[in-house]
């Protein structure tokens, strides 16, 4: 079997470049022959690699241990939902399920457009096919899932307890949905460069708009699960670190959120769709980029898995990629000016400000993360940056970011008008930056502005409210989902800073040593350990600790962090226990125990307002979702509206 | 594009870029580390050792001392050639053990003991482990 998935795989690999010139050329040639074979053989692609995944999977769930990729990423006694979830445990895998993704996405929209669309979707896929070819290499040649082991060992190495978790099991494929995501109007905007002077591409936009906003969501939904799986189990009590591996998720996702804004005030021909094209560019480069660092050792981390192998090759698909948007760039100005002068609207200004900033924030995160390697590159001297680097700039980064999300919206409709809203934003703004100067605590400012917005945003509900019952007509107009999934994002977004503020500003950690029965007291808890309880089973010995929370008299909480150690793998894990309230978590970390003297350590953390990050991100999910059921009604719409015409 | 569009557009950029490169250099001028393996670290001892410092190693076999009543852990980190005692406070990652690589990162006491406040643990060889 293993060998019918490695023969998918070279199949595929032969049909995405066979694809890529029939599009070509058709393209070129206005060959609508070609077109059709280009867009079939990528179909034909499509399958070959559905049969590659299922067949992997199945020698997953199947246990088979002649595979190499089975035996490091399972055991026999791994539960089958994990054994499922090792697809995207390793390079090889993982590479397939997001190429799977984005070929998927390609056929769902490129390979089922009419007739009009057709050399602009054929330039779309044979951009999107070259990707292809270029992942097809790299797993043929290097990362192979089916390459067979050298031994086949009765057991396989399994999976590491810490990962066996529901949030890391969810993490990687839903980053990868968004990266592949990506690729859709990566794909559209080098068929714009290619083909500019016709109308396809603003027709096509409105399609690719929605790709993009699909793909933030679930990088968004990706990068959650991910910082909250490191909260719950690494028992540091954080959830990001800066690691440039952490990083590389975070970098697409704040050029999608500029390419989102961008993609609200789009105009064919302006600077906007300039930026929108570059935005898209690079927000999949960026993709791209993110799997080099992470699964080829450009710099260390807790999270690399340094195996170079042939890994280069997206560095070269990178640099292909650019060169020709350069050329198309270049082409397309030549012949007929690729912007036309004036016609931005008058937000567009503080669009592209927003998208100044974040672009910036990218570029010194990026170039943050890259540090050690660059230092090392020209000075003799290795230089690694704290994480206190990239909270320094990304902090007040943010914070003018927040103040934008109060503005922009009214100006953006109204222009720069003397209203209270105006005034509003600049006195806040002042007195922001008076009690940054004065405490010197960056929280007091966010907490400031993000009153602001809060006002702005309840202001928007209320006023949309009032006009509402003022309708002279009285039919209930259909509910804008598209006006609401928007402010609820930013509610979200601001409910997201505010957690952030308050953890980051007042959090407290303290490590502490204490005997039974003793008490300690810290931020203002008493906490007792009454007492350890072990617990021995056939592979492991668990040890938990009894704690009793106590604020003044009044009992908050019992808490039981332990550690337990695995006797066959020889390996420890350890469960921090959380007492979750809206206005602070109590975090507790079992760090050392000696049962002998009954003497343990702790590491205890006190975090206000932390869950508002988590569930400002449900917010803001659920907003973008909402945005997006409004852009398929519209489209479901609009098409029944053509139906109609062309009966 | 007029005149006067060009100009607000380049106050603006020069505005925000400004205050975005003042805030690197604040945040550099204090929050880097020098970054070196145990060996490197030994060669270069004296003038580096009033900086904050990243240290990679391995942790010696048996140096591994965990010291309840101070909260903190004390080891060993070898390099090839030379070795250097750590004590570290703070959270201790699941898979630290003898002879794994580990990175601290902290400063170096007048005792020529390293004072760590980060350690990360590397994971093996392959993607198993993710900690602190």
């Amino acid at each position: 079997m293993a060998e019918l998935g490695h023969f998918a795989l070279l199949l595929a690999l032969f049909l995405s470049g066979y694809a890529v010139f029939a599009d070509l050329l058709g393209a070129w040639r206005k060959d609508t022959g070609s077109v059709r074979s280009g867009r079939n053989a990528t179909i034909a692609s499509l399958v070959c690699l559905t049969v590659s995944m299922i067949t992997l999977w199945l020698l997953l769930v199947g246990s088979d241990f002649s595979v190499s990729y089975v035996a490091d990423h399972t055991s026999k006694a791994l539960p089958i939902v994990y054994r499922i979830s090792a697809l995207w445990a390793g390079a090889g895998g993982s590479l397939l399920l997001w190429l799977w993704l984005q070929v998927g996405f390609v056929v769902l929209l490129f390979c089922r457009l009419d007739k009009t669309k057709r050399l602009f979707a054929a330039v779309a896929r044979a951009a999107a096919n070259v990707v292809s070819v270029f992942f097809l290499l790299v797993l043929v040649l290097d990362k192979n899932p089916f390459a067979l082991s050298v031994v086949v060992p009765a057991d396989g190495s399994g999976l590491n307890p810490l990962l066996q978790h529901p949030a890391m099991a969810l993490h990687p494929p839903t980053l990868f949905i968004g990266y592949a995501a990506f690729a859709i109007p990566f794909a559209w905007s080098i068929a714009s460069l290619a083909r500019h002077n016709t109308q396809d591409e603003f027709e096509l936009f409105k399609l690719a708009r929605n790709w993009i906003l699909l793909a933030w969501l679930f990088l968004t939904i990706g990068i959650v699960l991910g910082s909250w799986w490191a909260y719950e189990e690494l028992g540091w009590g954080g959830y990001w670190s800066w690691d440039p591996v952490e990083n590389s998720s975070l970098l697409p996702w704040l050029t999608a959120t500029a390419l989102l804004h961008c993609s609200r005030a789009y105009k064919p021909r302006t600077s906007i769709s300039l930026w929108l094209i570059i935005l898209c560019l690079v927000t999949f480069s960026l993709c791209i980029f993110g799997t080099f660092l992470t699964r080829y050792g450009l710099v260390t981390s807790v999270h690399a898995f340094p195996e170079p192998g042939l890994g280069i090759l997206f560095l070269v698909l990178l640099v292909i990629i650019w060169i020709l948007a350069v050329l198309l760039f270049w082409r397309a100005h030549r012949s007929s000016g690729l912007i036309l002068t004036g016609s931005v609207r008058p937000g567009g200004r503080l669009i592209t400000i927003n998208n100044c900033l974040l672009l910036l924030l990218t570029l010194v995160i990026f170039v943050g993360s890259l540090f050690p390697f660059f230092s090392g590159f020209f000075t003799r001297q290795k230089i690694s940056l704290k994480p206190d680097y990239f909270t320094k700039i990304t902090a007040p980064g943010g914070l003018v970011l927040l103040l934008l999300l109060c503005v922009c919206p009214y100006i953006f409709r109204y222009g720069i008008r003397k209203s209270w809203h105006t005034i509003g934003a600049v006195l806040v703004a002042a007195a922001a930056l008076l009690s940054w100067l004065l405490t010197n605590k960056l929280s007091i400012p966010f907490f400031i502005i993000c009153g602001f917005a809060g006002l702005n945003l309840a202001g928007d509900f209320v006023n949309r409210y009032i006009k509402s019952r003022n309708r002279s007509n009285k039919a209930v107009p259909q509910l804008n989902l598209r006006w609401y999934g928007a402010r609820i994002v930013h509610i979200g977004v601001v409910l997201v800073f505010i957690g952030m503020a308050g953890s980051g500003g007042y959090g407290i950690e303290e490590q502490v040593a204490l005997k039974r029965n003793e008490k300690i007291k810290v931020a203002g808890f008493d906490i007792t350990f009454k007492e350890l309880k072990a617990d021995h089973g056939s592979t492991f010995t668990a040890v938990t600790a009894d704690l009793l929370v106590h604020k003044g008299d009044e009992l908050i909480a019992e808490l039981h962090p332990s550690q337990a150690y695995y006797s066959r793998s020889d390996k420890r894990t350890s469960e921090v226990d959380i007492k979750r309230t809206l206005a602070y978590d109590l975090y507790v970390a079992l760090t050392q125990v000696d049962s002998s003297r009954d003497l343990i350590n702790l590491n205890v953390l006190f975090k206000p307002l932390v869950n508002w990050i988590w569930i400002g991100s449900m917010v803001s999910v659920l907003g973008a979702a909402l945005v997006l059921i409004s852009f398929y009604r519209r489209r479901t719409a609009s098409l029944q509206i053509e139906d109609k015409d062309t009966e | 594009m007029k005149m006067k569009t060009i100009m607000k557009t380049v106050i603006g950029v020069v505005l925000i870029g400004g205050a975005m490169t003042f805030f690197v250099f604040q945040a550099m001028r204090s929050s880097w580390s020098y970054y070196y393996s145990v060996d490197e670290f030994s060669a270069n001892r004296s003038a580096v050792k009033n900086h904050s410092l990243r240290i990679a190693g391995r942790v010696k076999r048996g140096s591994i001392v965990r010291d309840l009543e101070k909260v903190s852990l004390n080891f060993t980190l070898a390099g090839s050639q030379t070795e250097l005692p750590v004590q570290y406070k703070g959270p201790v990652p699941d898979n630290f053990a003898e002879d794994r690589e580990v990175v601290v990162e902290g400063r170096l006491d007048t005792t020529g003991v390293f004072r760590a406040d980060m350690l990360m643990t590397k994971c093996e060889s392959k993607y198993k482990a993710k900690v602190d």
